[in-house]
């Protein structure tokens, strides 16, 4: 009488273990798989160009991009899982830093692939993964700047040019308002929208090593931020009647149509909006954050950077494939298509749309992004926006809250 | 004899297992890793009642129980309330029943993250631009974007999903109600207000209680829909418990302290469960 | 004797049934428009009809791919649940007056109060170490979970049936497992009718789960892939639209057919 069951929980058990081999071989037919993860979406059309190229080269490896909503997220609960993809293109931010601390990135330290890569992003990222390891766990392949992108056709009716102090900036703002026209568009429904003018603000009235200074307790958001604060308050004048409303894909197609003369945003957005008007006449300009021309600099970081995972059995077709995405023709490809700069060394932006911040990489008057640095799970860009809606907190409390969550945090670890 | 005994055994211990493995062990994994400073990855230490204390110092948790608790019992009665009614419409003598009945019904079948999709749109588009329309100058904007409105956002869609259940719950309880007490009461020359008092609640007062139970048992799991209407904000007003774990837990690589908050979250419900499994008890010995 | 309509209700839940029918209303002329159209008027219908949204975004969002792994999923939970969790309520629900069992009911039914969330990190972490993160995990865990609520389910059922039937199978000679499979198990039919319409509509509709469990997107479900995609539609809403639309249908479909099963079986569970 036991038999049934015997056959039953057989079944059962002979169920799961084909589950779990399935699980572990994958790959058939000889053909390599490789993961690729973006934790940015704006580039998915280029990736696939790219990577349609590759494998018409490589026929026996299959490159599959991964690019989910949310991805930082996701990619830590891949790092709990300890389900790293093959290879990474994640921003140089503090994920890169995390997870190169957490040992998951292979050291591409001396390698070849590093050897076109500027040095100045080296060092930029290399201050993410800190003291602890010393190592190049990424390459550094585009680079981004946070900026004012504007209508120049709207600039022209208003008869206005590029603003080269705060004062000339938000004259700009008031005569659009005087004109009926929205000066920027927000889109603060995603919170993360807002870090983009705080970087501005915050890397221009603090500089870029806040963050160091913070932690040995020689500088507070209190004591620093007033006047980034105040500003943003400024800045929220002009905006539109749903500030907190719209998001961010709302917002490049609203400046697409041409419903505001500036959008505060990064150069990612700019194939969006291409996309959403092909037609439209932009440029862009850093921010100038204060009176004095000399201290504006443009806030600009590493926006891809491609890493490979230590433990992956596909390392050879991993750099392979980076190494395709790191030949020239490849490199111009994406900075075209994506308004992104090159990390890698003779491959230039030439686009007249960029023309306006050009010369800040040429010069090197460039400053990286402030939040970068900041403890991850603070939420700064939460506390921001409910700053911004002003219902809850005021500048003070805002200010004292981001204090308190950096210390919460760090007081966690 | 013996045999019989050894058949129950063997149907019932590999599923106590298995739950065993995959239920009850997580449980206490995580409470164990509540006691540690595990990021998720890695090397981890014991730091002792470090991050229960710091749960209770955290506005960002306390804020989340409170949005939690608040939109689980305003849904809850909302839900009630409507469904109640709908069960009463559908149970009196109409056209059109049987269709009727389907359509409130449907939207318990559907996803509800994709219906939270859905609800986005109206909220950012339809609603604007209606107000707009019609000079309603307080609804012009997205309320999901505004802290004090967006969790109004959540308890509509949330509503508007829930009460299909529930009212089908209210009408079977309804049917059971054999209609001489209705002749009974009518002939008594009661009131049909006082007639639901009297006879109508009475008798389908335990379909109420389970529907409070099922209803705020699932709204204070509230997660789908935080994730796609609002990510929790603005600001950090409408994050739910299930949202700020997972977020915090994951995102945030604090999966350790995130572990306390979700054992403080376990002992609130298992305070209210006594009292919910004490009503499921009593139906048992209706049964 | 046939009592007058009450037409005056009738047509305030007419009015009502409007409520809940918009929103489905407004994601279809959505979907069937293109962004010019939706710009001029949301709500009327379309002079051109876009079908085309519906087979561009099942070649983007890989819709064949993710239906049969939600199909996968629901098909093979509702079967095992069927089967494994009525045995093991059978077990449970002739035993009662023995403290082991008694235990184990409460064992089990005690465990729906557990919140998901505390679980959540851990079983993530379990189910790597064991290679499961995959359709064959995640059926594993809906039949493992579903335990709690269907086992308070059937056990209340299969108590209400008479003991008498069993023994004279047992008179019989039939064995213990005789006994379930050929006496008690087609006697669930009604119950078995509920547990696997509610199984369904949570296996189907499930988010939560396949997000934290599944790392491969090809084997995404259809509402994971909708979220998936979020990033990828932008403001494409009539493509989005589309999407959700299809995601929904199956279901939809499911029920225009089966609507007194379903709504009776559920209630059956409900109010057992």
């Amino acid at each position: 009488m036991n038999k049934k069951m015997k056959v039953f929980s057989g079944a059962i058990l002979a169920s799961l273990t084909a589950a779990s081999l399935a699980a572990c071989s994958g790959g058939d037919s000889g053909k390599t798989e490789l993961e690729f993860f973006s934790t940015k979406g704006e580039n998915n059309k280029t990736y696939q160009k790219l990577i349609s190229e590759f494998e018409k080269k490589n026929p026996k490896i299959d490159v599959k991009l991964v690019q989910p909503p949310d991805a930082g997220t996701v990619m830590k609960t891949r790092l709990t899982k300890n389900d790293i993809p093959d290879v990474m293109a994640i921003g140089g931010d503090s994920l890169y830093g995390e997870l190169a601390r957490a040992g998951v990135l292979k050291d591409v330290k001396g390698s070849d692939l590093i050897k076109d890569v500027q040095p100045s992003y080296l060092d930029m990222t290399a201050k993410l993964v800190g003291v602890e390891k010393n190592g190049v766990y990424g390459v550094p392949y585009a680079a981004n700047a946070n900026a004012v992108i504007y209508n120049k056709d709207k600039f022209k009716e208003l008869g206005v040019e590029v603003p080269k102090t705060w004062d000339e900036f938000i004259a700009i703002a008031e005569e659009a308002k005087a004109h009926g026209e929205t000066g920027f568009y927000f889109t603060l429904k995603d919170a993360w929208t807002g870090m983009v003018s705080w970087n501005s603000l915050g890397a221009a009235l603090q500089g870029e090593d806040f963050a160091e200074k913070r932690s040995k307790g020689k500088a507070s958001f209190t004591k620093n931020y007033d006047e980034a604060a105040d500003k943003f308050q400024t800045l929220l004048k002009y905006g539109h009647k749903d500030n907190f409303g719209k998001t961010y894909n709302d917002g490049n197609t609203a400046f697409a149509q041409g419903k505001s003369v500036m959008y505060l945003q990064g150069v990612w957005a700019i194939p969006e909006i291409v996309k959403a008007n092909p037609d439209i006449n932009l440029g862009i300009f850093p921010m100038p954050v204060t009176n004095n021309p000399e201290e504006n600099k443009l806030v600009s970081g590493v926006d891809v950077m491609l890493a490979i995972d230590e433990e992956s059995d596909h390392q050879k077709e991993a750099e392979k494939f980076i190494q395709f995405l790191l030949e020239k023709e490849n490199v111009q490809t994406y900075v075209d298509e994506q308004s992104a700069f090159s990390a890698i060394k003779d491959v230039y932006q030439e686009d007249p749309k960029l023309e306006g911040i050009k010369e800040n990489f040429e010069k090197g008057t460039i400053t990286s992004f402030p939040d970068h640095y900041y403890p991850q799970g603070m939420n700064a860009a939460n506390i921001l926006q409910e700053f911004l809606i002003g219902k809850k907190t005021n500048k003070e409390e805002f200010l004292k809250k981001m204090d308190k969550e950096w210390d919460k945090v760090e007081e966690r670890k | 004899m013996k045999k019989r005994g050894s058949a129950y055994i063997l149907m019932t211990v590999p599923a106590l297992l298995l739950f065993f493995a995959f239920h009850t062990f997580p449980t206490l994994q995580g409470i164990f890793y509540s006691f540690t400073n595990w990021k998720g990855y890695g090397d981890f230490d014991f730091v002792g009642l470090k991050n229960y204390i710091n749960v209770f110092k955290d506005d960002r948790v306390v804020d989340s129980y409170l949005f939690t608790f608040k939109f689980a019992i305003i849904s809850t009665l909302l839900v009630n309330l409507f469904s109640m009614l709908i069960a009463l419409g559908l149970n009196a003598n109409i056209r059109f029943k049987n269709t009727l009945r389907a359509v409130y019904f449907l939207p318990n079948i559907l996803s509800g993250l994709i219906v939270a999709f859905i609800f986005n749109y109206i909220f950012a588009n339809f609603l604007p631009e209606m107000a707009e329309k019609f000079g309603i100058n307080s609804l012009a904007t997205n309320i999901l974007g505004n802290p004090d409105l967006a969790w109004v956002g959540i308890v509509i869609v949330a509503v508007w999903q829930a009460v299909a259940f529930n009212t089908i719950l209210y009408l079977a309880g309804l049917q059971t109600i054999p209609s001489e007490l209705y002749e009974a009461s009518s002939l008594d020359g009661a009131g049909k207000w006082k007639t639901f008092w009297h006879v109508t609640f009475p008798l389908i007062a335990p379909f109420f209680t389970i529907n409070m139970v099922l209803a705020m048992k699932g709204f204070l799991m509230v997660f789908d829909q935080i994730v796609a209407m609002t990510g929790g904000g603005p600001g950090q007003s409408t994050e739910s418990i299930s949202f700020l774990i997972y977020k915090g837990g994951f995102e945030g690589g604090e999966f350790a302290y995130q572990s306390a908050n979700a054992v403080v979250y376990f002992v609130i419900i298992v305070a209210i469960s006594v009292v919910q499994i004490r009503f499921l008890q009593r139906r048992e010995v209706d049964l | 004797m046939k009592k007058k309509t009450n037409w005056l209700l009738t047509l305030l839940l007419i009015a009502g049934s409007v409520l809940v029918l918009f929103p489905l209303y407004m994601a279809v002329m959505i979907a069937v428009k293109d962004p010019q159209q939706l710009a001029e008027s949301l709500l009327a219908l379309p002079d051109k009809w876009h079908f085309e949204n519906f087979t561009n975004a099942m070649e983007m969002t890989n819709f064949w791919n993710a239906f049969s792994n939600s199909a996968v999923i629901t098909v093979f939970t509702v079967i095992f649940t069927l089967l494994t969790n009525s045995l093991v309520a059978y077990a449970i629900a002739r035993n009662m007056h023995k403290k082991f069992y008694k235990f184990l009911y409460y064992y089990f039914v005690s465990a729906m109060f557990i919140p998901f969330p505390i679980i959540m990190l851990p079983i993530v972490k379990e189910m790597t170490a064991l290679g499961l993160t995959n359709l064959y995990g995640l059926i594993f865990l809906y039949i493992v979970y579903g335990l709690s609520f269907n086992i308070f389910v059937y056990v209340g059922y299969i108590r209400s049936i008479p003991k008498e039937l069993e023994e004279a199978a047992i008179m019989d000679g039939a064995s213990t497992w005789g006994v379930f499979w050929k006496v008690i198990f087609p006697l669930l039919m009604p119950i078995n009718a509920t547990v696997g319409i509610l199984t369904v509509l949570w296996a189907w509709n499930d988010f939560m789960l396949p997000l934290i469990i599944l790392s491969d997107q090809d084997i995404a479900t259809l509402p994971l892939v909708q979220y998936v995609f979020q990033g990828q539609f932008s403001t494409d809403y009539n493509l989005a639209f589309a999407s959700y639309l299809m995601a929904l249908t199956p279901i939809v479909i499911v029920y225009l057919f089966a609507q007194k099963w379903v709504i009776s079986g559920v209630t059956k569970g409900a109010i057992k």
